[in-house]
């Protein structure tokens, strides 16, 4: 394989992902650009099929009126977060929201649950202080990207399906970026797509490990080749695990998927292994405490009971009466009927899962990177969530800067003389990288991200020390190298799926070590991070989040203040006098 | 009782099918099988999935002949004594082994104008919709086809008229039809009548017996079938 072998492609703005950032984005762009700028979009899998807004199930945080604001909505996010987000990137998020909800009515054709006057029906999740996500049942994610993706299939830009990027090709100086390489996966050959503008729009996913939510195409390739190309992450130890998932053993891509929040909100009881509910000893809220909260206390039970044959707890509806728990949750029943559980009247054995990343790419509010050319949205950009993403948040923040995006590379494009050269040594390296299992003997690869997965959990998981998280390191770095000794076999490249997996797995090590390494850094106890070492969340007026980057070919940490630009700790936005909460106590 | 291993043969083009032995689990998918055998016996078969939980529809395969999604279909459902045989989805053309290539299914859901044809802007308020009223019934009913293409694959009329439009593209159409926000009625009924359209149907239902979801594609065709040709006769007076 050499660079003659690379097809050479041209575009003019390129986006990676087809998410809720990707799409919009492409629709954005299409509205913004000048005419004749040609649009080309790229993806792992299938357009609007992969990735995880699909996925949403709660639904779409927005301020709409009845008493809630976007200051309420903002403070939310930030106390939220713990004061560790980019204020003014959550700012926009909660100001834009109400654009992109209108837009997804209005333009999309996305259609949402009613109140019985016509009007939107918002309820409220964990931490927030008024009833403000909008749903359509609990599948949000399909109705807003079915109807996203047919927009964007109708609209003529160019498709790149089951392409995977693997490289950021910068310009021989280093100033901008020149374009992507990519696998062609059907065909298995390489290909680089040069472009004005590149958004990244690969949508995070922590699943290094061994209970995961996102969809299987996730393995944080974005990020990973961010790192390479020396961008700056940011909050990089924030992983966000959601409490109930599916455990069903290790045979299955079953176990770790999302059992929803609302069976907690309803009623659900969880039962640790001696049949006891327990969530009461760690929280006055019971089952209803936040996500963070809930995911700790069922690590600590599962701590306590320290039982390889029956690790998880339960979780069970039944008293709640089967009859109307199958009427109220009609698809998560018939889930784990089809998976061979009876939520409705049985109990059903969960695990916290780690379920989004709230770190990712530092980025100013317009999506725009330190290099020029490169712009980020969605789950790879990090900032807006801080340390810890409200439900809600996650695809109101993809659909938000998505939009964005689409609009500052349509705006950008226009001073930009061309294409830009790409530097071919980079070129050559990425190349080099992605073929290095194809000359190796072929071994098996899903043994090393089994036990990548099994040391991210225990090690780098729900509760973090620092002796754990060294130990974390050295296996990393065990699977890392063990991972550049087990080939592929190469006859033929095409859907060639345990190369993939290989490719996969080189992504999960290089970002499992960032996040180690940042969650080492932080010693302190914030959102999603929690050291048992260091429990306590420090100062928030002396808030810092932590900086990763590449240097000299090693992961470096450094910690930068928080810039309150729009409120302080302890202080406030909302009016005197507002009440803390408007949504009514159940 | 759940036998210690299953016999699954692969379909792997017209020409070859290769037989492996699985190791059983109680809680085992068909998507799992197939992950077993890429993962442990031959690295080299394609196939293609994403949510593992029945949303994206990435995963359709033909399962002992009948498609389904294989992340949400329990292994011992489909067992015969302790054989089952995969395939790839039917009436798509084949990528390699189980992976399909969905470009036609989505060229006819965009060819049956099926996409939001919308008036209002972003600068607008959001219009009250009577969630009860007779027509938002109607278009609520398929709203959560997530396009997976097992009504395609189940339909015989696909088989016979590669053209035909097929029944979750006609079932969008039926939808925004009914759907008081979309504008595009002319264009829909226009997109449906012709030589690809819903009077290409036979009504033998298999894309209702076949859907996972339980949605209806059948009806909404029948409902395409009586709107297109009242407003053949409304043209034609």
């Amino acid at each position: 394989m050499a660079l003659s072998d690379i097809d050479r492609h041209d575009t003019d703005i390129l986006i990676l992902g087809t998410g809720g950032a990707g799409l919009f984005a492409a629709l954005h762009a299409q509205q913004s650009a000048p005419e004749g700028t040609k649009i080309t979009i790229a993806v792992k899998g299938l357009i609007g099929k992969c990735g995880c807004t699909r996925m949403v199930q709660g639904g779409y945080n927005v301020a709409l009126g009845g008493g809630d604001t976007v200051e309420r909505h903002f403070m939310d996010t930030i106390n939220g977060g713990k004061w560790l987000p980019n204020q003014d990137m959550a700012w926009r998020l909660c100001e834009q929201a109400v654009v992109r909800i209108r837009e997804l009515e209005n333009e999309i054709g996305c259609f949402f649950d009613r109140n019985p006057d016509g009007s939107l029906h918002q309820k409220a999740f964990a931490g927030q202080t008024a009833d403000r996500t909008v749903h359509k049942g609990d599948l949000t994610g399909i109705e807003i990207i079915n109807r996203l993706m047919e927009k964007v299939l109708a609209s003529g830009v160019e498709k790149l399906q089951e392409h995977r990027a693997i490289g950021l090709i910068p310009t021989q100086d280093g100033s901008a970026l020149a374009g992507v390489l990519m696998i062609d996966m059907r065909s298995g050959r390489f290909r680089l797509v040069r472009a004005k503008t590149v958004l990244m729009a690969t949508g995070g996913g922590p699943t290094m490990y061994k209970y995961h939510t996102p969809s299987g195409d996730k393995t944080m390739d974005g990020l990973a080749m961010a790192l390479r190309a020396g961008l700056p992450l940011r909050d990089m130890e924030m992983v966000q695990f959601h409490p109930t998932g599916l455990l069903a053993g290790d045979h299955t891509r079953m176990t770790g998927t999302v059992l929803e929040e609302g069976l907690r909100g309803a009623g659900g009881q969880l039962i640790n292994h001696a049949g006891q509910r327990f969530m009461f000893d760690y929280d006055a809220e019971g089952e209803r405490a936040t996500r963070d909260l809930v995911s700790r206390g069922i690590y600590a039970e599962m701590r306590k009971n320290n039982d390889p044959e029956q690790e998880g707890v339960f979780i069970s509806m039944g008293h709640l009466g089967p009859e109307n728990v199958r009427r109220k949750f009609k698809g998560m029943v018939k889930r784990c009927a089809d998976s061979g559980f009876d939520l409705a009247a049985g109990k059903v054995e969960v695990v916290p899962t780690a379920h989004y990343f709230m770190g990712g790419v530092v980025v100013d509010v317009d999506t725009r990177t330190a290099m020029e050319g490169l712009y980020v949205a969605g789950e790879d950009a990090g900032g807006a969530h801080g340390s810890n993403r409200l439900g809600g948040n996650g695809v109101a923040n993809s659909t938000v800067y998505g939009g964005i995006a689409g609009d500052t590379m349509g705006a950008d494009i226009r001073t930009m003389p061309g294409l830009r050269d790409p530097d071919e040594e980079v070129l050559a390296a990425e190349l080099e990288r992605a073929i290095h299992p194809l000359s190796r003997k072929p071994d098996l690869v899903q043994p090393l991200r089994k036990r990548l997965q099994d040391l991210m959990w225990e090690d780098v998981g729900v509760m973090r020390t620092e002796a754990g998280m060294k130990r974390g390191l050295e296996g990393i770095a065990e699977v890392s190298a063990a991972l550049m000794d087990v080939g592929v076999a190469g006859d033929t490249l095409a859907f060639n799926l345990t190369w993939h997996d290989w490719l996969n797995v080189r992504s999960l090590c290089d970002i499992s070590e960032v996040i180690t390494k940042a969650g080492i850094a932080r010693e302190n106890s914030r959102g999603a991070h929690f050291r048992e070492d260091f429990p306590d969340p420090g100062a928030m007026e002396d808030s810092d989040f932590t900086v990763a980057r590449l240097k000299d070919s090693a992961v470096n940490v450094t910690r930068e203040p928080v810039q309150f630009t729009i409120v302080r700790p302890g202080e406030t936005v909302l009016p005197e006098g507002a009440p803390e909460t408007l949504v009514a106590v159940p | 009782m759940t036998p210690d291993f299953l016999t699954v043969t692969i379909e792997r083009g017209p020409d070859r099918q290769d037989r492996f032995e699985v190791p059983a689990y109680d809680n085992q998918t068909v998507l799992d099988v197939v992950s077993w055998v890429q993962q442990n016996a031959d690295p080299t078969l394609s196939y293609r999935f994403a949510c593992r939980v029945g949303m994206c529809g990435s995963c359709a395969m033909m399962v002992n002949g009948v498609p389904r999604w294989t992340c949400r279909t329990h292994i011992s459902k489909v067992l015969d004594g302790n054989a089952v045989t995969i395939g790839p989805l039917r009436n798509l053309p084949v990528i390699k082994d189980l992976a399909v290539d969905m470009d036609p299914f989505f060229d006819k859901w965009v060819a049956a104008e099926g996409v939001h044809h919308g008036a209002l802007t972003r600068d607008d308020p959001i219009a009250p919709i009577e969630a009860e009223s007779a027509a938002r019934v109607e278009a609520n009913a398929a709203i959560e086809c997530i396009n997976c293409s097992v009504c395609y694959a189940a339909c015989d009329t696909v088989a016979g008229n590669p053209d035909y439009l097929g029944p979750a593209a006609l079932q969008r159409a039926w939808t925004l039809l009914n759907d008081v926000k979309d504008e595009g009625r002319t264009a829909i009924l226009d997109a449906v009548s012709g030589t690809g359209g819903c009077h290409n149907c036979h009504s033998m239902g298999s894309c209702t017996a076949y859907c996972p979801n339980e949605l209806d594609p059948m009806s909404a065709i029948a409902g395409l079938k009586r709107e297109t040709a009242k407003s053949f006769f409304r043209r034609g007076r």
